[in-house]
């Protein structure tokens, strides 16, 4: 077990339990619909422990992406009629050019001035969609949001209306993503990026450009949130302003948090645990964020790893006790 | 008789007397179920609470329907439009097709889209004008009076109360609801000549309202009309009660959640305040005193807005299934248009044109402490109307 998990092939190792996750959650969860709301949000996860997990950059600006891949997706659609793939690009390339600029001058401080920068962008992102109304639908929502089918060179493929159908998109994108995620942690940028987290110092004295391996992070995140952002509105077929709110960027960190920062797996364990507790405390006490705030402050005390570090700890002492 | 045949012969008997039983639930009644839309949890749990026991209890009161007792099932919307979306496609996804409910406009305004995709019917007490305007479609209802009649019936009836009043201010949120308010008012003022002597907008988020109110001070009205809601008109009348805005001016809030607001502020801060509102358990109608008798009874307290809004919403669907003699969503809709019922605020009509519900709206004021009768007599009626937009005003195109 250990071996395989721990196997530093692309296609083995946790890139096999991804999979089996993907394929077992709508199965075991009462909808294809939540369990593609999972899996979105685990990409948005995914994209924020690239920066916290390996860059050791606290964004709250990972609401920005999300919500301007979703808005400029949606927009492309409804106005430019544009289709599904070309949507998804838009949103990409509009992510990674936002996260750049974002990146350019949040990266120049460090510590609590680089959060609050990306804090600020972060509110600018959402009092811009607040005020362009016209366009976003502003505190109402970005309404008729459609879902196309997936086409490649104007032949429609599959008929994604189905929750079933859009769900095995979703799931394949985020394979895609993780199996690319997984390519460049496992890369000298990868390794870089955690030599920055490490000690920038150090890093920076040994002649790597710290600001540009920092930026390159940032500018990945953003367009892998934003696809998640796309993904999101199309599942909805509706942008609420929620999307590129505060509360937003909030949540991504959590799940980040939760699943375990430096854990790639570990997003798509965040983005589980936090909507299924709000899927199923929700019905049973109003205030269960109550409980979500307790969990975050035991994992932080006790689980540093977040919760794929404690899987990972009880399998360790699995095998240890099988090999005794 | 041998003892094969005879252990045969009350085999069969057996089964045919147990035949009609085992038959009766293949063939009875699927219950006819309403799902409603509430924010049991989040920043409007305070407001799901008393929905939920309007819609709980009017499924509870309505007798058998199509052969069955009907049901009631809560999906939480957390306070959250992407959430109760998404859960309302799961709803659909399972059969659902009759909805009640949602807090916020923005989650009505999407929710009533994926209840016409999926051909069924949604009734909400949701404020923002597009739900019956823009946006409508052929399966959103609403219930609640739109922003233009609102205006109509309390800056109207308080212009006519106060005749001297000819300079107002307004104090109003940058954002679709609060913007729809201040051009009716605007319209209004200019019918009316009244002198506009002034308007602060603010955010969203905003809770801080010294300097909107130092700024209204300063342009000396005589009537201060304050055209956010929720929270922010309760911090807002707060603050202007503190700068002594009161005694300089006459106050307006025309849009108030009603008793729940009300008994969260008092009456030190209420009394004199003119206040709009879409419910009071105060009217005198036949079904509104049968409703806050039945509220008592049940649950101990006096209805309030959001318990009669949601009450009534489940009711009239309800009631729209036994008139269709149907549970398929479109014969339902169909049922709804142009229905007149006796409702909460008297005789209610469903509009066909927009689904817009043609009902009163209220104009209040805030009473004394001591000439309070019992800790919900917080208010008096001052007078009562409708105002719907009419012709070539109405903004829905139904498809």
């Amino acid at each position: 077990m250990k071996r395989l998990m721990t196997s530093k092939g692309l296609f083995g190792g946790t890139t096999l339990a991804v999979l089996a996750i993907l394929v077992l959650l709508p199965l075991v969860l009462p909808s294809a619909t939540l369990a593609t709301e999972i899996v979105i949000f685990a990409m948005a996860a995914l994209a924020c422990n690239l920066l916290l997990g390996y860059g050791g950059l606290l964004s709250f600006g990972q609401g920005l992406f999300f919500g301007a891949g979703s808005y400029l997706s949606a927009l492309a659609m409804i106005h430019g009629g544009v289709g599904l793939v070309t949507a998804l690009v838009i949103a990409i390339v509009a992510g990674a050019v936002i996260a750049t600029f974002v990146g350019m001058l949040s990266i120049r401080r460090t510590g609590i001035y680089f959060v609050m920068l990306t804090l600020a962008f972060s509110q600018t992102g959402y009092f811009l969609a607040y005020t362009l109304s016209k366009w976003t639908g502003g505190d109402n929502g970005l309404l008729d949001v459609p879902r196309p089918a997936f086409a490649l060179f104007g032949f429609d493929l599959v008929d994604l209306k189905g929750a079933h159908a859009y769900y095995v998109f979703v799931a394949l994108i985020f394979l895609g993503v993780y199996v690319g995620a997984r390519r460049v942690i496992d890369s000298p940028f990868g390794s870089t990026l955690v030599a920055i987290r490490e000690n920038e110092s150090r890093a920076s004295a040994v002649g790597f450009d710290t600001r540009h391996f920092k930026m390159l992070a940032f500018t990945l995140s953003g367009a892998v949130t934003a696809l998640a952002g796309a993904l999101y509105g199309m599942l909805i077929n509706y942008v609420p302003l929620d999307n590129i709110a505060m509360a937003m960027s909030e949540n991504i960190v959590i799940m980040t948090v939760i699943g375990g920062t430096g854990s790639l797996l570990g997003s798509l364990l965040g983005a589980g645990t936090l909507v299924l507790m709000g899927e199923i405390l929700s019905s049973i006490w109003p205030r269960w964020p109550l409980v979500l705030g307790v969990l975050l402050i035991l994992i932080v005390v006790f689980l540093r790893g977040g919760l794929w570090g404690g899987v990972e700890s009880l399998i360790g002492r699995m095998t240890r006790k099988d090999e005794a | 008789m041998k003892r094969r045949s005879f252990l045969k012969s009350g085999l069969a008997a057996t089964s045919l007397l147990a035949a009609p039983s085992m038959l009766k639930p293949a063939f009875a009644a699927a219950p006819v179920t309403i799902h409603g839309l509430k924010s049991m949890s989040g920043a409007f749990a305070s407001y799901g609470q008393f929905a939920e026991m309007g819609s709980k209890l009017a499924v509870q009161d309505f007798g058998p329907l199509l052969g069955a007792k009907p049901e009631y099932v809560t999906i939480d919307t957390e306070g959250n439009a992407g959430k109760a979306v998404r859960k309302v496609q799961e709803a659909i996804q399972g059969g659902a097709k009759f909805f009640d409910g949602c807090t916020l406009s923005s989650t009505a305004l999407a929710v009533g889209k994926e209840v016409a995709k999926g051909g069924g019917v949604f009734m909400t007490p949701a404020g923002a004008d597009e739900i019956t305007g823009s946006e409508c479609n052929a399966s959103t209802f609403r219930w609640t009076v739109p922003t233009f009649g609102a205006i109509q019936q309390t800056v109207r009836p308080l212009a006519k109360e106060l005749p001297k009043a000819k300079r107002w201010y307004t104090i109003t949120p940058q954002y679709v609801f609060g913007e729809a308010l201040l051009s009716a008012a605007k319209d209004l003022f200019k019918e009316l000549g009244i002198e506009h002597v002034g308007n602060s907008y603010h955010s969203m988020q905003e809770q801080e309202f010294s300097g909107y109110l130092t700024n209204a001070m300063a342009a000396q009205p005589d009537v201060l009309l304050i055209l956010n809601f929720g929270g922010q008109s309760s911090n807002c009348l707060r603050q202007a009660v503190n700068f002594g805005l009161k005694k300089q001016m006459t106050i307006l809030m025309a849009w108030t959640a009603g008793l729940d607001q009300f008994q969260t502020l008092g009456p030190e801060l209420l009394e004199g305040v003119y206040l709009g509102a879409q419910y009071w358990h105060q009217v005198d109608t036949p079904m509104n005193n049968a409703l806050v008798k039945r509220v008592k009874e049940v649950y101990g307290i006096t209805a309030n807005y959001p318990l009669a809004a949601d009450y009534i919403g489940t009711k009239v669907i309800l009631e729209a299934i036994k008139k269709a003699g149907s549970a398929d969503g479109k014969a339902v809709a169909k049922a709804m248009e142009g229905m007149s019922y006796d409702g909460p605020t008297g005789k209610e009509t469903i509009r066909a044109q927009d689904h817009q519900v043609l009902k009163d709206y209220y104009l209040l004021k805030g009473k004394a402490k001591k000439d309070m009768k019992d800790p919900d007599d917080l208010a008096t009626l001052v007078s009562s109307g409708q105002s719907f937009p009419t012709g070539d005003k109405i903004a829905c195109k139904m498809a």
